[in-house]
């Protein structure tokens, strides 16, 4: 009688109906070599259970607490509030230290941050700054910046220019948006997504302590996690390659309405 | 279906299953810090999308659930960092194994974190997260056929690493 490994795997683990069972069992008693092959899988399971048992006394670091209980007195309704929970995680985000502020939730520093480095950029000088207000109030590529969002091509750009494009991509509101990093002294980076005739400035960032160290950084090091995050909370799809740069480029990245 | 008792009690739920969490994020990434950015970032995801948890489901593998494709993007976004922006940041410990030397036995931990990054889920779920095989397998999206092979094979890796043809210690 041969029973095939999976189901013997199966029985050890619980995992059988009663005929399947019986039939194991039957099979077993007429060969110790089943026998053994059944007792080698539990004796695994029990192995691995016990090899990770320690775990689960370890304590939890104090971040992950203040997450799973963010916003749980907060709740009359039964609908979960969008905007609370956000408004919670920004909350623990602000109290929480930034153990690895590479990947911290994005969302809510990056729109901080804009705040802080965006009105310094505008302050900068009139003329020459690389972001200045819209009429409605928005964010908004200005000069150098702006040129090189609509003209400068990923694939093409020299290591030098002031402005790096980083990636170009579709959101999922339809419009094109891309990254980039600014060369120089204050070297933020940012997602900026076109709208209308404007680039508007989605995300901002500095990487905090490399921005006096030695005027000249690549996109690559600039590039910040934040406007990653807003970047993984906006593509529809994957990012434009180099054809597909080039074709939003010609249509004047005009949003292509997404289905 | 929320109220919000349940609500409540959903937060102190998943409370009472972050070691759980972490345990299993570690044997996903195999790095303790990103294990733990990986299930905060899950925990405040299913937060905002506790409308979307069945209460006919088992919460245990809905988080198993966001806090694997909570990984699955943050590997994404590393991938995508890599190819656009392929200066500075070679090595990224997307990991390669191990340094345990062939010669000594290996802890179960060493094993695990040598086997194949599909086996190693079906393993953690199933034998160290004791979760049924339907439910492992609807936590990594897959029919139960594959599941059970998945399952199997890394059963049988981790017998080889470990050593431990047939006999119970």
């Amino acid at each position: 009688m041969t029973i095939s490994d999976e189901t013997l795997m199966a029985y050890a683990d619980g995992e059988l109906d009663a005929a399947a069972r019986a039939a194991v069992e039957s099979a077993m008693r007429q060969d110790p070599q089943i026998e053994k092959r059944v007792a080698a899988h539990r004796s695994l399971r029990r192995k691995v259970q016990a090899a990770y048992s320690a775990e689960l006394s370890e304590g939890v670091p104090e971040r992950l607490l203040r997450a799973a209980r963010a916003g749980s007195s907060t709740q009359a309704s039964n609908v979960v509030n969008l905007e609370d929970a956000r408004a919670a995680m920004a909350r623990a985000a602000s109290r929480a230290p930034p153990m690895r502020p590479q990947w911290r939730t994005a969302g809510t520093i990056a729109a901080s941050l804009i705040v802080g480095v965006g009105l310094g950029f505008i302050m900068w000088g009139q003329t020459t700054a690389p972001l200045t207000r819209s009429a409605g109030g928005a964010l908004v590529a200005h000069g150098q910046l702006a040129r090189a969002l609509s003209n400068q091509l990923g694939a093409e750009q020299s290591r030098s220019s002031a402005v790096q494009i980083g990636v170009s991509f579709r959101a999922k509101s339809g419009d094109y948006c891309r990254t980039f990093a600014l060369s120089g002294a204050v070297s933020p980076s940012g997602l900026a997504c076109r709208h209308g005739d404007e680039w508007q400035v989605q995300a901002l960032t500095q990487e905090p302590g490399t921005a006096g160290d030695s005027g000249y950084r690549t996109a690559g090091s600039a590039m910040s996690a934040p406007i990653l995050k807003s970047v993984e909370a906006q593509i529809a799809g994957e990012a434009l390659d180099q054809a597909g740069e080039k074709a939003a480029r010609q249509r004047g990245w005009r949003a292509a309405h997404a289905p | 279906m929320n109220t919000s008792e349940t609500a409540q009690n959903v937060h102190e739920q998943i409370v009472t299953l972050l070691p759980r969490l972490r345990r299993f994020a570690r044997n996903l990434t195999r790095d303790p810090h990103d294990a733990d950015d990986v299930v905060q970032i899950a925990v405040e995801r299913a937060l905002t999308r506790l409308d979307q948890w069945r209460s006919d489901a088992r919460l245990d593998s809905w988080m198993f659930k966001i806090v694997r494709n909570a990984w699955i993007d943050e590997l994404r976004s590393r991938r995508r960092r890599d190819k656009v922006f392929l200066a500075a940041e070679a090595g990224e410990n997307i990991g390669v194994d191990s340094m345990a030397s062939e010669t000594e036995l290996l802890s179960v931990q060493s094993a695990m974190a040598r086997l194949p990054e599909d086996q190693r889920e079906a393993v953690s779920l199933v034998l160290v997260e004791g979760l049924p095989y339907r439910e492992a397998a609807e936590v990594l999206d897959v029919p139960m056929g594959t599941l059970t092979s998945r399952l199997a094979r890394g059963r049988a890796a981790l017998q080889a690493l470990l050593g431990t043809e047939g006999e119970a210690t």
